[in-house]
């Protein structure tokens, strides 16, 4: 038998992480509301293999639902320097992409991507189970192109990031 | 005359005294004296092992001879005794190196040898004379072994003589009433003369005798002593009393059951039930009573060697079970679960020996995480508990596995219930030792602790290595055991080196194949395992907290109360306890002796006696006024 | 030789495909009594190999690591026990009490390894195993023995064989027959008895800081447990089966039928557990085991 090539073995490890999408939400915010919904038999995220798992170790998705604080971003970047890789990240709803109506508070982190990399945002205030399932979809996509490479750039750039995180958490 | 048998026993007395005189000039002369001395025991025991010897006259007492003979099962003890002893002492060396105070340890070496050559004695005797003298050397030197472990040892020590002190008038009541219709107290004379008196005498005779051995063997309701002894000793005296010392309570037990009293005379004395005389079925029963009991209340210790303490009333339920089934499995389940309790029990003590030499302290909260630091004491004790958890392939499997087939041949469901529960619950108790040990968090001030020094691993070594030889070849020990079973009147069983054949019991079993395929599945796992990407060792604090940061201040581990919720569960059973019953009665007396004999108790120096004390007196005086009780 | 050979490598991998199935079917079945549609009926295939494909694994030590292949070690083992559709493989080499305590080495193994993860909610996790495996053995060993009785042999091939011609022990002895039924789910973690993985109280228990590799072996050996429970109750209670198909039948009816009851239960409190196995399932089977006594 002719050995795979590196490439070809690629190929079909992404191919089974688009199909079993494990993922540990973080909820602190408001928009976690949605995923209940999302999960349930109305829209039965578990149709595309998307299930909610416990620890860090287990899962591959960190959902960050809604916004961050200062004491919770400690916990966020924890979590996710736990998680074995390949893993990715989504930026949930308007407060992780900006900041969304705590755009002025002070002691909210307004751009998630400063401190862990974030494969994907969803947009909305909240985002409806409709824009949660696109979104995974969209990731699955990413995954199997190989365009979600997030944890790769945490590793390459992780004195930014590093930097980042000492500035607001000190 | 042979002079062969006389030797051995003298050889660990004479030992003894040169290594207390050794040690006036040097403590290496001590040590050396003593790991010679029980090494040459060991040799002699070897250079004889097998042969039987009829009778030594060694001596005679008040117109009895005295007698030292053999049989295969002797043999069996004496390999437990001496092998064990050995290996104690080896221990010793360097496990007693704190001891600052000299003329201490040359007493406690002494006293070691002694209580070796005592055991030899009993197990030599083969009168009751011989017995009697042994039994008592043996009970008077290993006190003084117990004490040697400090403050507290004293009242455990002083809990232990008192309650070996009635078993002995016990004993010795017996032995007066033989002596005064026999006239000589060699075995087969006193076999002979039960057989031919009245049942109710030789009712009497196997209870008095049976009280001196149940205290020793801590068969309940006769074991408060021993959870405090065998925990409060010092860690190399454990192994020595749980491993050994107890079975001799056993082997009293097999002798009376077997030796003096055949299982046919019970039959012929008094009604059966399920086909075991009921002597023997309240045997049984009070041996399931300890398996389950005992089990229950190590699961719910908190101290390592008392957890190992309560296991050890559990497991020699099952050697008395066992023995007291009176088919050829059970009697041979019975003997084999006494060789293997030996081996793995004392591995077990001398492990939880090595952490308390290490750590200083037996208290399981305050441990965890020694994995690392002391990966060879957890691979001894890991072994260590499989064997006791009856978990195939290691040899504490195997004679369970006997003793439940007999039951189950017999029929007596309720024992063999019960004989389960006890397995299952020890489950709970070493998987509790060895996590809260060796597994969880490692607190800060163990990260210098190291392995324990060589000379008290090459015992542990020895100990693993005949765990595993005796559970996957236990036709090795079943060759002794049949072969001195048959002279004490057994039916022969089928059984191989690996284990038995179809057709000798329910069914069958080869301990190889089950040895060799998880072998082979655990490699072909393994295989499997390596070829996915390597893993990364990360600290223990890097560890799932849910998002927290724990930190080496922080105390994130589970070890106290680790069974919290069962014990809720089991509660209402220990609304009971015996030692409460026996303070209940003390009280009792306390009172009655308030109002009526107040110069008679005036103290409670009886406390867990004056129970026995009232049995004992009884049986005298309803013997001697030839009262009946059936 | 060659047929041995054949069996020796067979039958841990139909052992392992049968548990697999049962995995897969069960998810899309709770999801159908959920009313959702499901995950496609290979999803556990996916979610298996994607761990073992992790880039990163992590370990907190050797023994951390040898937990799931002594698991996975101890279920092969445990499948050569049992006698599956015809071929009794082992059974010659350990009876059904010795088969009791072979099933347990994979369990203590894997409660070692995650011993070793030194994390409290693993401990607390084993610590409700071990309590929960206390409780439903005592009607464990009490049907076993009323079994062996009954059949007046405790070598399971001739407790199949005993069985043959319909004379199921389910219709000779439909107590004991209900108490196994009820404690397979106990031995499975089956819900009201998940207590010991309970994700929202213990975070999974056992396998709470195992990832990657780790967790795909330990699937692997969930699914041969499966496989080995209903395996074992099939042999004793529905008298085994002559080929692989009504085997397979006779396995996925009884665990259709836990299935259906298993989404509907709420959680044991882990004492609450122990005291219902140690009241009605103990009693029915104790009065079970004094028919057999009796008889
Ligand atoms: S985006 Fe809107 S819904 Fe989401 S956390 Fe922020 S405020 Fe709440």
């Amino acid at each position: 038998m002719e050995r795979m090539t590196e490439e070809q073995v690629k190929t079909i490890a992404n191919m089974l992480r688009k199909r079993s999408l494990w993922m540990i939400h973080y909820c602190t915010g408001c928009g976690a509301m949605e995923l209940p919904p999302t999960m349930t038999s109305r829209y039965d995220m578990e149709r595309f293999g998307l299930a909610p798992y416990v620890t860090s170790r287990q899962a591959d998705i960190l959902l960050i639902t809604g916004y961050l604080n200062v004491k919770t971003l400690r916990r966020v970047i924890t979590v996710y320097e736990q998680m074995l890789d390949p893993k990715y990240v989504i930026g949930f709803g308007s407060c992780a992409l900006n900041g969304g109506v705590y755009w002025d508070s002070y002691a909210v982190i307004k751009q998630l991507d400063r401190y862990i990399p974030a494969d994907l945002y969803i947009a909305g205030c909240m985002p409806r189970p409709e824009a949660i399932i696109s979104a995974f979809r969209h990731l699955m996509e990413l995954i199997d192109s190989g365009k979600a490479d997030g944890y790769k750039r945490y590793k390459r750039n992780l004195a930014y990031y590093k930097e980042n995180q000492r500035k607001v958490l000190g | 005359m042979n002079m062969s048998l006389e030797l051995l026993l003298a050889t660990p007395f004479i030992g003894g005294l040169l290594t207390y005189i050794g040690g006036k000039v040097h403590r290496w002369v001590r040590n050396i004296f003593a790991v010679l001395f029980s090494l040459l025991t060991l040799g002699e025991m070897s250079l004889f092992y097998n042969t039987t010897f009829k009778g030594d006259v060694w001596g005679s007492l008040f117109g009895s001879k005295l007698i030292l003979q053999t049989n295969p099962i002797t043999w069996l003890f004496l390999l437990i005794v001496t092998s064990i002893s050995l290996l104690v002492i080896v221990f010793s060396v360097d496990d007693m190196k704190h001891e600052e105070d000299h003329i201490v340890l040359d007493s406690y070496y002494m006293q070691l040898l002694f209580v070796e050559g005592a055991m030899i004695g009993i197990v030599l005797a083969g009168d009751l004379i011989t017995f009697f003298m042994f039994w008592e050397i043996m009970s008077w030197t290993s006190y003084f072994l117990i004490v040697h472990g400090g403050k507290k040892s004293m009242d455990a020590g002083y809990k232990y003589i008192i309650m070996s002190i009635i078993g002995a008038y016990a004993m010795f009541v017996a032995i007066a009433m033989i002596y005064s219709k026999a006239h000589s107290l060699v075995y087969p004379d006193v076999a002979l003369v039960l057989s031919q008196s009245s049942p109710t005498f030789t009712i009497w005779i196997i209870i008095l005798l049976g009280v001196g051995f149940f205290v020793k063997a801590a068969v309940m309701p006769l074991h408060t002593w021993l959870p405090d002894a065998h925990s409060e000793a010092p860690s190399p005296v454990s192994p020595l009393l749980s491993g050994v010392l107890i079975k001799m309570g056993a082997y009293g037990l097999f002798i009376i059951f077997y030796g003096l009293m055949s299982a046919n005379l019970a039959k012929n004395i008094m009604p059966s039930i399920f086909s075991t005389p009921v002597l023997l079925y309240i045997v049984q029963w009070l041996a399931a009573l300890s398996i389950v009991l005992a089990t229950f209340l190590a699961i719910m210790q908190e101290d390592a060697k008392r957890l190992l303490a309560y296991s050890s009333i559990s497991q020699i339920g099952y050697v008395v079970l066992g023995l007291a089934t009176g088919t050829s499995l059970g009697v041979a389940g019975g003997l084999f679960h006494a060789l293997n309790h030996a081996i793995f029990k004392s591995l077990l003590f001398l492990a939880v020996g090595a952490v308390i030499y290490r750590t200083g302290t037996r208290n399981l909260s305050d441990l965890g995480g020694l994995v690392k630091k002391m990966p060879f004491t957890f691979v001894a004790l890991v072994v260590g508990i499989i064997a006791l958890a009856g978990v195939p392939p290691l040899n504490g499997f195997v004679s369970k596995w006997m003793i439940y087939e007999a039951l189950l041949q017999k029929k007596e469901v309720f024992l063999l219930i019960m004989a389960f529960v006890g397995s299952t619950g020890a489950f709970l108790y070493v998987y509790r030792l060895v996590h809260s040990i060796f597994l969880g968090q490692l607190s800060q001030k163990h990260e210098n602790v190291k392995d324990v020094p060589i000379l008290m691993q090459i015992p542990m070594w020895v100990l693993v290595i005949a765990t595993v030889i005796y559970g996957i070849f236990p036709g090795l020990a079943m060759d002794v055991i049949v072969k001195g079973m048959k002279m004490f009147g057994f039916a022969p069983i089928a059984y191989n080196l690996y284990g038995f054949p179809q057709g000798s019991t329910m069914g069958a079993l080869k301990v190889i194949n089950i040895a060799s395929v998880l072998m082979i599945s655990f490699v072909v796992a393994w295989i499997f395992f390596l070829l996915f990407s390597k893993s990364r060792k990360v600290s223990q604090y890097d560890n799932y907290a849910a998002g927290q940061v724990v930190t080496p201040e922080l105390k994130y581990n589970y070890s106290f109360g680790f069974y919290m919720s069962f014990g809720r569960v089991i509660k209402p059973i220990f609304k009971i306890s015996i030692e409460r019953i026996y303070n209940y009665w003390v009280d009792a007396a306390k009172i009655f002796g308030d109002y009526y004999m107040r110069r008679v108790y005036t103290g409670n120096l009886e406390t867990y006696n004056s129970y026995i004390v009232i049995v004992v007196t009884i049986a005298a005086a309803a013997v001697l006024l030839g009262g009946k009780i059936w | 030789m060659v047929k041995m050979i054949l069996i020796a490598i067979g039958a841990p991998l139909v052992a392992f495909a049968i548990g697999l199935s049962f995995m897969m079917i069960k998810r899309k079945i709770v999801a159908r009594i959920q009313r959702r549609y499901g995950p496609t009926i290979i999803q556990p295939i996916y979610d298996v190999l994607k761990l073992l494909v992790k880039e990163d694994n992590i370990s907190h030590g050797v023994i951390f690591s040898l937990g799931p292949i002594i698991a996975i070690a101890g279920s092969i083992l445990a499948v050569f026990f049992i006698p599956m559709a015809g071929f009794s493989m082992l059974t010659g080499s350990g009876d059904l009490i010795a088969l009791l305590y072979i099933m347990a080495i994979g369990s203590l193994g894997m409660a070692l390894g995650a011993g070793d993860s030194a994390n409290p909610n693993a401990s607390i996790g084993i610590s409700r195993a071990l309590t929960l495996m206390f409780g439903y053995d005592l009607p464990l060993v009490i049907i076993v023995i009323s079994v062996a009785l009954q059949y007046h042999t405790t070598n399971l091939s001739d407790i199949v064989a005993a069985q043959a011609n319909g004379n199921w022990t389910l219709w000779t002895l439909p107590l004991s027959a209900i108490v196994g039924f009820v404690v397979t789910y106990g031995a499975l973690g089956e819900h009201p008895f998940d207590i010991v993985t309970a994700p929202h109280e213990v975070a999974t228990g056992p396998m709470v800081e195992y990832g990657g590799k780790h967790l795909g072996f330990l699937m692997i050996s969930h699914a041969f447990h499966i496989y080995i429970e209903i395996a074992l109750f099939v042999d004793l209670f529905l008298g085994g089966a002559s080929n692989i198909l009504i085997f397979y039948l006779k396995m996925f009816a009884v665990f259709f039928i836990m299935i259906m009851f298993d989404e509907v239960l709420p959680r044991f409190k882990i004492d609450d557990a122990v005291r219902f196995y140690w009241k009605w399932p103990t009693v029915v089977a104790l009065i079970s085991l004094i028919i057999v006594l009796v008889k």
